[in-house]
């Protein structure tokens, strides 16, 4: 089973499943290792187009369904999940300008995410985390500017991204309602970055500080009314969900790939270890999971798609997906027993690799939040 | 300048394929087709050599059913602009000679269609499929072409084609004259992937078919009937035995066990 997709999909699904298999696959197992940025990786990913997979029809993108994007983006994530994070994040860039831009906005960030650019989104501060209301950066009207200052944190893409779609307090007493959003270009002066994390997985995804030093941008380089920042950043989170949870799909189904092609090799009391019962309940568990989070991402993109409510929908893709993940992950390495255990092989990356999805675009615990609120209402 | 690259669709190869005893036949099914590796470096080749500043499109034409429009439209992703499928029940079952008599007529039939000769029809050396490695200079020889093969690079100094053909010991330069046939062995690079863009309006593009009919292909010179070369068994490759486990703790040990291995095996 997969995600269904259209005929054009199925098509570039192979183009890309076979781009992964040759550079990215192997490619990353090295950079894993390193924690070095695979720069000429995502100049060709980009010059391939997977950064500009979200764009739509109208501005020059593919025009594809989301669901579409998904399974493109699950074989990434099979391949390298430090990988589809740096192309999930730009999508993640990309998602306050298609809500909240001007036209102009639009075909600009679709203009650089064509050229092969990478996009980023800079929400969280190191005091502002799941609270995200409590941001300090400031944004101060200027005549035709405004002046920008802050610093975020846990940027992915920073550093690397073309542009950065920035929340900053327009009106310091009017709590979230005094946050707006700004698009800010890379060469903009005042802009800076911190030292890259040394992180435990998704190695290959740049993550670091973005530092904003009386950064002035055009008073048009606001994304939607002022005031408007902190419900756009909300939106943009709620369809970053569901494809956080696609994502960690594509780690899932890695583990369970890797194994079932061990554990059909491996020879215990004379017979494959997959022929004993307890594995195979294993195997089983981890498909069973796997297809559920999987068509449970695809039910919020379609909703997403029809223009139905989705928030509820992609908060359980996420969570879902990402607690399957983990859970697939270290099942990977059990059955791999001591070998899952050393470097060399390929699944103790998938743990290290799987913990962040628990973790960042919302934490499984805002999560719930979220889930329960869409369920109970007021009381 | 024109260029026509022949491609064929063929089992994928970096996948382990086994004999069906029960047909006789190698068992594809499930086994995804993809285009010919060695034609994957024709085409790149000739898309390399026109991005040198030389003006021209490169056509791009297989043999084969319905199915084969899929590696058509992967070769319109990757730097052709036209693409053909020869398909007509006639050429089941032909050989080299008869494929290259149908590649032939095709070819020539899209040049006047097109308005111009072809300069370069650029073929693999071999496909990985049946690993013939004739097709190519059978179709030198019924266009009545110059033919280069094992080439790994081409450019055009003074209006001659110079070909870096690959040999046991290095390489020759060859100039040659065109219209020409070559066949292409693998270059120093890899074949560059599809981008999305392109791959989305390769399949938007028309693919041309054309019948026996259409090429004025004659019954008796292509398919079964008209072939030289008859397959009178497909056999698998005999599995390799297992070899000798030398487990002497002492080296001194080992090497004699080696050496009395090889003597009484008469191989030394």
């Amino acid at each position: 089973m997969a995600y269904i997709i259209s005929d054009e999909a199925k098509d570039l699904l192979k183009d890309v499943k076979n781009f992964c298999d040759n550079e990215v696959l192997e490619q990353c197992k090295e950079f894993d290792r390193t924690g070095e940025y695979p720069a000429d990786l995502f100049a060709q990913a980009g010059e391939l187009g997977f950064t500009s997979l979200e764009i739509p029809e109208e501005f020059g993108g593919p025009g594809l369904s989301r669901v579409d994007t998904a399974a493109l983006l699950e074989e990434m994530a099979r391949a390298d999940a430090g990988f589809a994070t740096v192309i999930s994040a730009t999508g993640l860039g990309l998602k306050p300008v298609l809500i909240a831009g001007s036209d102009e906005q639009k075909q600009r960030a679709a203009d650089l995410l064509m050229e092969g650019g990478l996009a980023a989104f800079c929400l969280t501060e190191p005091g502002a985390g799941s609270d995200a209301g409590s941001g300090k950066t400031s944004a101060v009207r200027d005549g035709d500017e405004y002046v920008i200052n802050g610093r975020k944190c846990f940027i992915t893409n920073g550093g690397h991204a073309q542009f950065y779609c920035v929340t900053a307090m327009t009106a310091k007493d009017a709590g979230v309602k005094g946050m707006s959003m700004f698009f800010v270009e890379k060469d903009t002066p005042g802009l800076s970055f911190g030292e890259h994390e040394d992180k435990m997985g998704i190695r290959t995804s740049s993550t670091c500080d973005v530092v904003f030093e009386d950064c002035r941008v055009p008073a048009s380089a606001m994304i939607g009314e002022e005031g408007t920042g902190f419900e756009t950043a909300m939106k943009t989170l709620d369809q970053a969900r569901a494809w956080v949870g696609v994502l960690a799909v594509g780690i899932a189904q890695r583990a369970m790939d890797e194994a079932v092609a061990y554990g059909k090799e491996r020879v215990q009391f004379g017979a494959s270890i997959l022929k004993q019962q307890a594995l195979r309940f294993k195997v089983a568990d981890m498909q069973i999971k796997i297809e559920t989070a999987r068509q449970m991402c695809a039910y919020a993109l379609n909703l997403m798609d029809a223009g139905e409510p989705f928030a509820k929908e992609s908060a359980i893709a996420k969570v879902y997906g990402s607690d399957i993940a983990n859970e697939c992950a270290a099942e990977a390495v059990q059955m791999f027993g001591g070998y899952g255990y050393i470097r060399d092989y390929p699944v103790e990356k998938l743990i290290r690799d799987a913990k962040i999805f628990q973790i960042f675009e919302g934490t499984n615990e805002i999560q719930r939040v979220v889930i329960a609120n869409h369920v109970i209402g007021r009381i | 300048m024109k260029i026509m690259v022949c491609i064929k669709q063929v089992p994928d190869d970096s996948v382990k394929i086994e004999l069906d005893e029960s047909t006789g036949k190698p068992s594809v099914e499930g086994v995804e087709p993809i285009v010919n590796a060695f034609d994957t470096y024709a085409l790149e080749m000739a898309a390399r050599f026109l991005e040198t500043g030389i003006e021209g499109e490169i056509t791009t034409i297989t043999m084969g059913d319905e199915n084969s429009k899929s590696s058509i439209k992967n070769c319109l992703a990757v730097g052709a602009s036209h693409g053909y499928v020869l398909h007509d029940d006639l050429f089941e079952g032909s050989d080299a000679q008869g494929t290259a008599y149908a590649l032939g007529c095709a070819v020539r039939k899209i040049a006047r269609d097109e308005g111009g000769d072809f300069d370069i029809v650029f073929c693999g050396i071999e496909t990985s499929d049946e690993t013939s490695g004739q097709t190519g200079p059978m179709l030198a020889e019924s266009l009545g072409y110059s033919l280069v093969t094992n080439v790994i690079a081409l450019e055009k100094k003074d209006g001659v084609l110079h070909v870096k053909q690959e040999t046991e010991d290095g390489y020759n330069i060859v100039e040659t004259p065109m219209p020409c046939v070559l066949t292409a062995a693998r270059p120093n690079y890899d074949p560059r992937y599809p981008t999305i863009k392109s791959k989305m309006a390769a399949r938007k593009m028309p693919i041309g078919e054309l019948s026996a009919a259409d090429i004025g292909a004659r019954s008796d010179k292509t398919g079964e009937s008209a072939s030289l070369v008859k397959t009178i068994e497909l056999a698998a490759p005999p599995k390799r035995k297992a070899g000798i486990k030398i487990n002497e703790e002492d080296i001194e040990e080992a090497s004699l066990k080696a050496f009395s291995i090889m003597t009484d095996a008469n191989v030394l």
